[in-house]
């Protein structure tokens, strides 16, 4: 029954585009049968769909705002399927975090909802504005919508992190992407260097389980020194004055037992009103920015200027023989003149653990946009994060995705792809990220309201530390202030 | 009429027609438009003066708290937005300054030359046709440690063998002179209009009388491009103080702050952290010091008897 004309009956025209649809979602299993690979399909399908439940909102134009990631380029390449299934027209613009971040902002703020699916990153958006998010419990204990197929599916630490805000049973997102920074290498430098980098350094450089940062250090110095004739430097940072340079900075605070708040874990995973006093002068926190100011000292000097993309771009022109990079760039680099040659592992250990910076995002809908057209955005939600699409990202020749769900690494095709040559390039890391996704490996950042504040304060410091203008330990206790005044306004933002 | 009734009719008080204070024609043609700006210009200062003494908040549509002189107070204690405005006065004063240097320099030379000139101002107006985002893509392209041009030939003439933006001066210097490039033209073209004006008599006359090139620079063009040069700087001025898009683009600030001139960090105020009332403090500042530098130069052209 239409829910929006109380009843009373269909129009002609849309009784035709209801049996049209029903007609493609009955017959669609079909198909896909008939063209093989039946057994695995049938594991992805979700529900079986309703052509009530997913045609509803025929008609509707949604507008879906992402950064421009891997899983949305595919996506958007390919929006058919989801049209077909829905009648839902769907207009996606891509832009870089910090846009993101302002438009959405903005756009809360009007009161309108233009944008009714929202990448919500869970520092920048999520933390500081869930509470113009949809909690979408509601719409998955809706019995008019399709529910979400096997929530728990979902990597548990990515669905806390990505989706849920201090109330750890409501959901404001479902976990669309998940990269992590690991430590990928140039395998064919360190498979030719090996013998000697071993006699020289008296530790196997090959990254394994007990590497760590020190000898991650030695390492760089080495190939800088002895390898110049293949590679100009050792290693190379994301270490711009930017987001990218705390996400860098972040895993060796981490592994050196430093960090940003007493209950680190639970701040990064569920978020925090109240994270306490920040820990950033602490003797840890202080040894891990010493640390990475080591690092940095004689890692490539562009690495003062990269952001990520610079990084994989240095990387890519043979620039630097490692560094710590978001694995999704892994299709990047096998698809081009490194296909074959780049290694992944884990970061090395500190004294205190190995830890792996997280950067997933989760989508949401706007809670702002009417209700027809939230509940329109529920099934966009839904759909963009089921096992089929993310598969179906994965294999995508513009994006290659980084599923957020455990079955999706666990399909045979997959499984296959985890050795080269892969037709999933980003699969090719499974190994590192599965390691780095471990509850005592994972990087989570704070997720508290004034973190895009934070973030700024403990970059900016960073950046003057590497310039020399300050000490490592001036660095963090001024950082540790930033951060206080940061939390003190966004604390009396919220009494108001 | 007898001379009763004439003293009579001077003894009458004397009743004029009721002085109506017309609106000149002039301003009545201009009401429609003036109104219009007010409305468009008026309203958002006295919107920004309102949320300057706020604390905004966004969610669930824009509220406004008062907050007195928080945001003002905050202002004036606020070291990091200090730094900035140093930062943003060395950047005023070498842009500007080598702007005026180059495009004087080059109008100079195109004046000078007897053929090709238009060829010529073609070629060296081509960078202010360019949008300033682009300039500063162009500029993080060409000076990148991997791949750009500029670096490049800096490392392989052994001039400099760090990174161009990852180092404080450099960074600096760079977007300063992607800023010149961008804009010397704007100032050649004005020169170039304001050489083309001057009396050729005067300038037959000095070189008839002996004096040398330099001479007549010195004391004959110079002097009469005054007002001209005052225009150009007033123009580079406002929009000096202005500067965001090559930045944003290359160095965002960075690094160590280096590059981090008072629009980069209103704008990080207002669209990263959205601590908008602290923001329109910041612009408001701004357009203090504008209408101040504005002043100044309107006073200069006042004195030359360029301007009523």
């Amino acid at each position: 029954m239409d829910r929006d004309n109380g009843g009373t009956g269909l129009s002609r025209r849309e009784l035709l585009v209801r049996a049209g649809a029903g007609t493609i979602v009955l017959t669609a299993p079909g198909l896909l049968e008939a063209c093989g690979g039946g057994s695995e399909r049938r594991t992805l399908s979700p529900t079986p769909p309703s052509a009530d439940e997913w045609r509803q909102f025929a008609g509707t134009t949604l507008n879906f705002i992402s950064e421009n990631t891997a899983p949305t380029s595919a996506i958007a390449a390919n929006l058919k399927p989801f049209r077909d299934l829905t009648g839902i027209n769907v207009k996606i613009s891509q832009l870089e975090l910090s846009a993101l971040v302002q438009k959405v902002a903005l756009d809360f703020a009007s009161g309108i909802g233009s944008y009714h699916v929202v990448y919500a990153d869970p520092y920048q958006v999520l933390a500081p504005y869930h509470s113009a998010l949809a909690e979408l419990n509601q719409f998955n204990d809706d019995p008019n919508l399709p529910k979400v197929t096997d929530l728990r599916d979902f990597i548990p630490t990515q669905l806390d992190a990505a989706g849920k805000f201090v109330n750890r049973q409501t959901l404001y997102t479902l976990p669309y992407d998940a990269p992590t920074l690991i430590w990928m290498y140039r395998k064919d430098i360190f498979a030719k260097y090996r013998k000697r980098m071993q006699d020289d350094l008296g530790f196997d450089p090959i990254p394994n389980d007990n590497s760590t940062w020190e000898q991650f250090y030695a390492i760089s110095k080495w190939i800088r020194k002895n390898a110049r004739a293949d590679v100009p430097y050792g290693s190379g940072h994301q270490a711009k004055q930017h987001d990218s340079l705390m996400n860098d900075f972040s895993n060796v605070l981490w592994a050196y037992g430093g960090d940003y708040f007493r209950n680190g874990n639970d701040v990064g995973r569920y978020g925090s009103d109240d994270p306490g006093e920040p820990l950033l002068d602490t003797p840890e926190s202080i040894a891990g920015a010493d640390m990475y100011n080591k690092l940095v000292s004689i890692a490539h000097p562009g690495s003062k200027g990269w952001d990520w993309t610079g990084l994989a771009e240095a990387f890519q022109a043979g620039q630097v023989a490692m560094m710590a990079e978001w694995h999704e760039f892994a299709s990047a680099f096998e698809t081009g003149k490194l296909a074959g040659k780049v290694g992944y592992a884990r970061l090395p250990r500190g004294p205190r653990r190995s830890a792996n910076m997280y950067g997933g995002t989760g989508i949401g809908v706007n809670g702002v946009a009417p209700e027809r057209e939230q509940k329109a955005a529920w099934l966009f939600v839904n759909w963009a994060t089921s096992p089929k699409t993310q598969l179906a990202n994965l294999k995508s020749k513009v994006g290659g995705g980084t599923p957020t769900r455990e079955s999706i690494y666990k399909l045979p095709e997959v499984e296959r792809a985890r050795k080269p040559p892969s037709s999933m390039p980003n699969v090719l890391t499974t190994n590192a990220v599965f390691e780095a996704w471990q509850p005592n490996n994972i990087g989570l950042r704070p997720k508290i309201a004034a973190w895009n504040e934070c973030d700024t304060v403990i970059f900016t410091e960073l950046s003057k530390m590497l310039a020399g203008s300050q000490s490592p330990q001036s660095c963090m206790k001024n950082a540790k202030k930033g951060f206080e005044a940061a939390i003190d306004r966004a604390a009396a933002l919220r009494r108001q | 009429m007898s001379v009763t009734a004439e003293a009579a009719a001077a003894r009458a008080p004397v009743t004029r027609e009721p002085t109506r204070r017309r609106l000149p024609f002039e301003i009545k043609m201009l009401a429609p438009a003036l109104l219009v700006l007010a409305a468009v210009s008026l309203f958002p200062f006295f919107y920004i003066i309102a949320m300057s003494l706020s604390q905004v908040k966004l969610i669930g549509g824009i509220s406004f708290n008062w907050a007195a002189l928080d945001n003002w107070s905050r202002l004036f204690g606020d070291g990091a937005v200090w730094a900035s405005w140093v930062r943003s006065i060395v950047y005023f004063i070498a842009t500007v300054g080598l702007e005026l240097f180059l495009g004087v320099t080059i109008a100079l030379a195109i004046h000078e030359a007897k053929r090709g000139r238009n060829i010529l101002i073609s070629v060296v107006l081509m960078p202010m046709f360019m949008a300033p985002v682009i300039v500063g893509l162009l500029g993080r392209f060409l000076t990148d440690s991997t791949y750009g041009l500029y670096a490049w030939i800096l490392r392989s003439l052994h001039l400099y063998t760090g990174d161009i933006l990852g180092t404080k001066t450099a960074a600096f210097a760079a977007v300063t002179l992607m800023d010149v490039w961008e804009w010397t033209p704007l100032i050649a073209l004005i020169v170039l209009a304001g050489l083309a004006s001057l009396p050729r008599s005067v300038l037959e006359a000095a070189a008839v009388d002996g004096a040398s090139y330099w001479g007549r620079l010195r004391y004959i063009v110079v002097p009469m491009l005054g007002g001209v040069l005052i225009v150009a700087l007033l123009i580079r001025s406002m929009d000096a103080l202005r500067y965001f898009d090559i930045i944003t683009n290359t160095t965002n600030g960075g690094p160590a702050d280096a590059t981090k001139i008072v629009p980069i960090r209103l704008y990080e105020t207002a669209f990263r952290f959205f601590d908008l009332g602290y923001a329109a403090a910041i612009g408001l500042s701004m357009l203090f010091v504008t209408i101040l530098i504005a002043n100044g130069f309107m006073r200069v052209m006042k004195a030359r008897g360029l301007a009523r």
